[in-house]
């Protein structure tokens, strides 16, 4: 919220302190001072001056030359501007004088005649014609008689300074010149000023009446203001508002948004002769009610929104906008003026379903309190009067609301220190109260304080600890170590002690992780050339996404990944391998009944053209080893965005856990990928909470190790994997099976290939003789050719 | 005979002190005391003296050969030693080339940072407790004291899926389902990711990662509060860094606190990376909430408990000088790999 200093000192004076020295002591209570706007700071150097003399300029038509008094001196200044007249006072901006913008001003010649500064127009002021009548004119500002010399931050009353401060959500009572001047005498140890609420009442004939039909209105006043003259306001009110950021209307408008400022209090003035009978009633909206806002627009109202209405028509949205025959006009008489309390829930529903904003709205969502309801009235009626805007009656309604009584709390001094943790002495935790306008009776130990009413915020004893220690202040708040608590074991689970390894044995393959949104594009799917109704494409929507691009939950971390490897290869970064662990997002139905399974995925990716299938199956086969995976089949990969013949999908069960291979040349230029990438993922929720297999250790062999090679004809389709496995499993002294040769050519039949592996035999008890080796080795033969239609070559 | 022993002694020395290589020593060895070397023969004609001389002359040449042998083994010695010397330093190779590291891997950034705080509370009795990321509107915002009117919900523009179920905006929501299972002493964190509907720039992301904490047991303070987060801040960035406490409002906490940490990089004088005030935003935190504890089934008037949530993305950009929060979610491998 805008608080200008000049305003708060009405209230509470803080001239001692400059604003910087205030928005610190604000800080230190909660109030954080965003910024320090002070106005006028880019002008330097300008004066009213007096024309005495005009001339003509000797060889500029244009032109002509002037002689100011600027106060100091008599000064010649050149200018091109054709509106003034000896006599004139206006604004002069002298040598080295700053403008808005940056602009600097410095004697000059002009066609040979020295000019010492420059006559201003108000836009090169920056100001318009809310701070002076005149100031949208073309020409230069032409100013009331001053004394010459006079700042112009002093005329066009530019001297003010406004700071800009977050209030936190928990304090809708300190939106408002009122309420943070309350904090800021609490602060400074000041006495805060009362509100000004003077006003005299005449009788008046006339007799409003208030019926309240709506939950949503807790307390609804109004009261009658006659003979109303409707005129621009005091130049003081129209220049606070102006610096609150509102625009000056007529003076029962100003009236109403300056008291909302100043207490926080929304107001609504209706023109008595739109509302029938004085008859105020306060309703839910029809379905499909229809109402002009003073916007001119219609909107369609439902039966959850609140209206004010008369016996006819709905006359304001209420809180939110009054309608456009309520409001004030030039030839208004007479005013019903509202002060109301309605449900912050309420007025930020109606005004989110009708699109619709006022600075009255967004007061009520943060919250009205009970009290500055009858303050913000007898405020406004005492500007009224103060202005001699109107006469204030005592024609006076309000509707039927249940009586609000403070809170009260029973507490000690103990339990206040208890939970800071700090003794705090009785007579401070009594006085902090009391500044903030807590009543406080004490009981020996015990404090019995009263709330105020406009602090809806404190409900029990740890709000009160927060005021006390708000202001005794959390330098005295030093550090300890949980004397009291228990001993306990922390860590982390299995679950992520087996992510951690996961991580580790990709980092170990030399890949770097890669962080990503759990977000993609519905039509991202698409570059991985997937039918229409692949399971992938069952994504979570996100209802109100940033963009098509973020629209929904992934389902795998394939598109993700293929989008970084595409970054890092159009930044020319080549041969590299990245893998990310993240979730993916499996809803059990569409659109979600039940929180979905969030599954933990691991994605890598190889980049390159020295890769290959085997590099990155190797590192899928570490993972599965670490955890005791074994899948129970494997297949060529059948996922469209593979390669179709170098990559595979691995099985427990029914259920592929894991694709791996070559990413298709099609899905590759989709991301316009053109290195080689090799892509693994792998859907590691059946496993990923098991605890890992524990290692049983194998005796070292106390026996030397024979090694053998082999070489067999097999026929072109026999995967070597499977002859691998026949003679790792054709004897159990048979070890570390290794391909080192596949070969092709004349040698060798058509169709089929060699096959060269080798391989370690040892026995645990003895040595293996060449008679036992023999053995082996034909128990191995045998095998092959059985199981795999092997020859030995 | 005495006479050639003597002669042929001080003649071989003088050839083995002469000689350059093992080679050439061996041929010495060879000539001399080989088995039709030098002092060998002179040996042999020993059965040409008289009986009653051999065992004298046996004596000389024996006395010879052991001499020799010696002077031999130490000049063998010494010329090994010359030429492994010399082999070494014909090994030796330019050792200012650096060889490029390829495939070391490495973890992001976030997941280094996220462990490392992982492992600090972790040590001081704190278990790590995950909870889902698209949640409830209950445990998200009902359970956490933000009823569907609070304008705490303002505070934070959240993802909605239906209705009722959510992308979580904080990991608080974590808090409550732990404490649903968990009765007092809790010590526990909760790391994880939280999304927001913020556009990404330099400082946002739509997508990023907090530590929450949570400590409740009897008799808990706000000084404890104070005590863990003024050892967690020196621990993160440097012994010397001192901590603050700001009045501030968490609808799940009361009181509430921001809290600062003093400027890593200027020591609290003011520069840049603090704005010039001397302090780094690092967290919020307070002590948890009465109704929270109520609505979990926990009596608050026989626990307290403190909690407090930072970002991690924040504290990571923090501590490694991350400029740009986009940066990060990139993954350019020239960025990954500073982190190894």
């Amino acid at each position: 919220m805008k608080l200008p200093i000049g305003w708060l000192n009405d209230y509470v004076s803080t001239e001692e302190l400059t604003p910087e020295e205030l928005a610190d002591k604000l800080l230190s209570v909660g109030f954080e001072v965003e910024e320090i706007i002070r106005l006028g700071a880019d002008i330097d150097r300008v004066v009213a001056g007096k024309i005495l003399d005009i001339k003509k300029h000797i060889d500029a038509d244009k032109l002509q030359v002037c002689m100011v008094d600027v106060g100091s001196e008599i000064t010649t200044i050149v200018t091109g501007a054709q509106n003034i007249a000896q006599g004139n006072t206006v604004p002069v901006a002298l040598d080295g004088a700053r403008l808005p913008g940056g602009k600097e001003i410095h004697a000059a010649p002009l066609r040979g005649v020295m000019s010492y500064g420059m006559l201003c127009s108000g836009k090169e002021l920056g100001v318009d014609g809310s701070v002076i009548e005149g100031a949208e004119a073309d020409g230069i500002l032409i100013l009331p008689e001053t004394t010459p010399g006079t700042d112009i931050k002093e005329i066009l009353r530019l001297n003010e300074t406004i700071l800009d401060i977050s209030v936190t959500a928990n304090r809708p009572d300190c939106q408002s010149v009122y309420g943070m001047a309350r904090e800021v005498a609490a602060v400074l140890g000041k006495k805060c000023k009362p509100l000004p609420i003077k006003y005299k009442t005449v009788s008046s004939g006339l007799k409003p009446h208030v019926e309240i039909r709506d939950e949503a209105c807790s307390k609804y006043t109004c009261q009658v203001v006659e003979n109303v003259k409707i005129q621009p306001s005091p130049q003081w009110m129209r220049d606070r508002l102006r610096y609150v950021g509102v625009r000056a209307i007529n003076n029962v408008v100003d009236i109403t948004n300056y008291v909302l400022f100043e207490v926080g209090q929304p107001l609504h003035a209706f023109d008595t002769k739109f509302v029938k009978d004085l008859g105020i009633i306060v309703r839910k909206a029809e379905l499909d009610e229809k109402i002009t806002a003073l916007d001119e627009k219609e909107y369609t109202l439902t039966e959850r929104m609140t209206v004010i209405a008369d016996s006819e028509k709905p006359l304001a949205i209420a809180g939110v906008m009054g309608g456009e025959h309520s409001g004030i006009g030039a030839d208004t008489k007479t005013v019903l003026l509202e002060a109301a309390r309605f449900a912050k829930g309420s007025v930020r529903a109606t005004s989110r379903a009708l699109g619709l904003r006022s600075d009255s709205s967004a007061r009520y969502e943060k919250g009205v309190d009970v009290m500055s309801v009858d303050l913000g009235r007898e405020r406004a009626l005492a500007l009224f009067s103060q202005l001699k805007a109107g006469t204030v009656t005592d024609a006076f309604a309000q509707g039927d609301a249940p009586a609000v009584s403070p809170k009260i709390i029973r507490t000690t001094v103990q339990k206040i220190s208890d939970l800071l943790g700090i003794d705090v002495k009785q007579s401070v935790i009594v006085k902090i109260l009391k500044s903030l306008a807590f009543e406080v009776e004490t009981d020996g130990a015990t404090l019995v304080v009263t709330v105020p009413l406009f602090r809806e915020d404190v409900d029990n004893y740890t709000d009160l600890a927060e005021e006390v220690i708000r202001f005794y202040g959390y330098d005295n708040i030093h550090s300890t170590f949980m004397p009291t608590a228990k001993t306990t074991a922390g860590g982390i689970d299995t679950r992520q002690r087996n992510l951690q390894s996961v991580r580790a044995a990709a980092m170990h393959f030399g890949a770097y992780e890669i962080t990503t949104y759990s977000f993609i594009g519905k039509k991202a799917l698409d570059k991985l050339c997937l039918a229409p109704n692949d399971e992938l494409r069952r994504q979570i929507e996100i209802l109100n996404p940033l963009g098509e691009e973020y629209s929904v939950m992934r389902t795998q971390l394939a598109v993700n990944m293929l989008h970084v490897v595409s970054l890092n290869c159009s930044r020319k970064n080549k041969k590299f391998r990245l893998f990310e662990v993240g979730k993916t997002y499996i809803p059990h139905a569409l659109p979600l009944t039940e929180l979905p399974e969030e599954r933990d995925t691991l994605c890598m990716a190889f980049v390159g053209s020295e890769e290959n299938f085997y590099e990155i199956k190797a590192a899928a086969d570490e993972i599965f080893r670490r955890f005791g995976v074994t899948p129970s089949r494997m297949t060529y990969g059948q996922k469209p965005y593979y390669h179709p013949g170098i990559s595979c999908d691995y099985y427990v069960g029914d259920a592929c856990i894991c694709s791996l291979g070559k990413l298709h040349p099609v899905a590759a230029k989709n991301f316009d990928i053109t290195d080689d990438v090799y892509l693994c993922e792998m859907d590691m929720h059946t496993f990923i909470e098991n605890e890992p297999p524990i290692t049983k250790f194998v005796p070292l062999p106390k026996y030397q190790a024979v090694e053998r090679d082999l070489a067999v004809v097999v026929p072109e389709e026999t995967p070597v994997g499977d002859i691998l496995r026949t003679v790792q499993n054709a004897n159990a002294l048979c070890s570390q099976v290794r391909l080192f040769d596949i070969y092709r050519g004349e040698q060798i039949e058509k169709g089929h290939k060699s096959v060269a592996i080798s391989f370690l035999l040892s026995a645990p008890d003895k040595t293996l003789n060449d008679a036992e080796i023999t053995a082996i080795v034909d128990d191995i033969l045998h095998a092959l050719q059985t199981q795999c239609n092997a020859t030995l070559r | 005979m005495e006479e050639s022993v003597k002669r042929l002694t001080e003649e071989t020395s003088a050839k083995i002190v002469a000689c350059g290589s093992v080679a050439e020593l061996n041929d010495i060895r060879v000539k001399v005391l080989g088995k039709n070397g030098e002092l060998t023969a002179l040996l042999k004609g020993m059965k040409d003296l008289p009986p009653e001389k051999r065992p004298e002359a046996g004596k000389i040449v024996n006395v010879a050969r052991e001499t020799l042998e010696n002077a031999i083994a130490t000049r063998q010695s010494a010329l090994e030693k010359a030429e492994l010397e010399k082999r070494l330093q014909a090994e030796k190779i330019d050792i200012s080339i650096d060889k490029p590291v390829e495939h070391i891997g490495g973890l992001h950034p976030l997941t280094i940072m996220r462990n490392r705080i992982v492992e600090f509370f972790s040590s001081l009795g704190f278990v790590v407790a995950e909870s889902p990321e698209i949640e409830t509107d209950y445990y998200n915002f009902e359970a956490l004291n933000i009823p569907a009117d609070h304008p705490a919900r303002e505070m934070q523009d959240t993802f909605f899926i239906t209705d009722s179920i959510l992308l979580r905006s904080q990991t608080s929501a974590g808090q409550i389902r732990l404490m649903e299972k968990v009765k007092p002493p809790i010590k526990m964190i909760s790391p994880g990711r939280v999304f927001r509907a913020d556009e990404a720039d330099a400082t946002h992301s739509p997508v990023f990662h907090q530590v929450e904490g949570l400590v409740v047991d009897k008799g808990i303070t706000m000084c404890d509060l104070k005590g863990i987060l003024d050892l967690f801040a020196q621990h993160f960035f440097s012994q010397d860094t001192k901590t603050r406490f700001r009045p501030s409002y968490f609808p799940f906490t009361e009181p509430s606190v921001e809290v600062d940490a003093s400027c890593h990089h200027c020591g609290g004088k003011g520069c840049n990376v603090c704005k010039g005030t001397g302090w780094i935003e690092i967290m919020g935190a307070g002590m948890v909430n009465r109704n929270v504890l109520i609505g979990c089934g926990i009596d608050p008037d026989e626990y307290t408990g403190f909690a407090f949530g930072g970002g991690l993305d924040r504290i990571t950009n923090i501590a490694y000088g991350i400029s740009n929060a986009r940066i990060p979610f990139e993954n350019d491998i020239r960025f990954l790999k500073q982190f190894r």
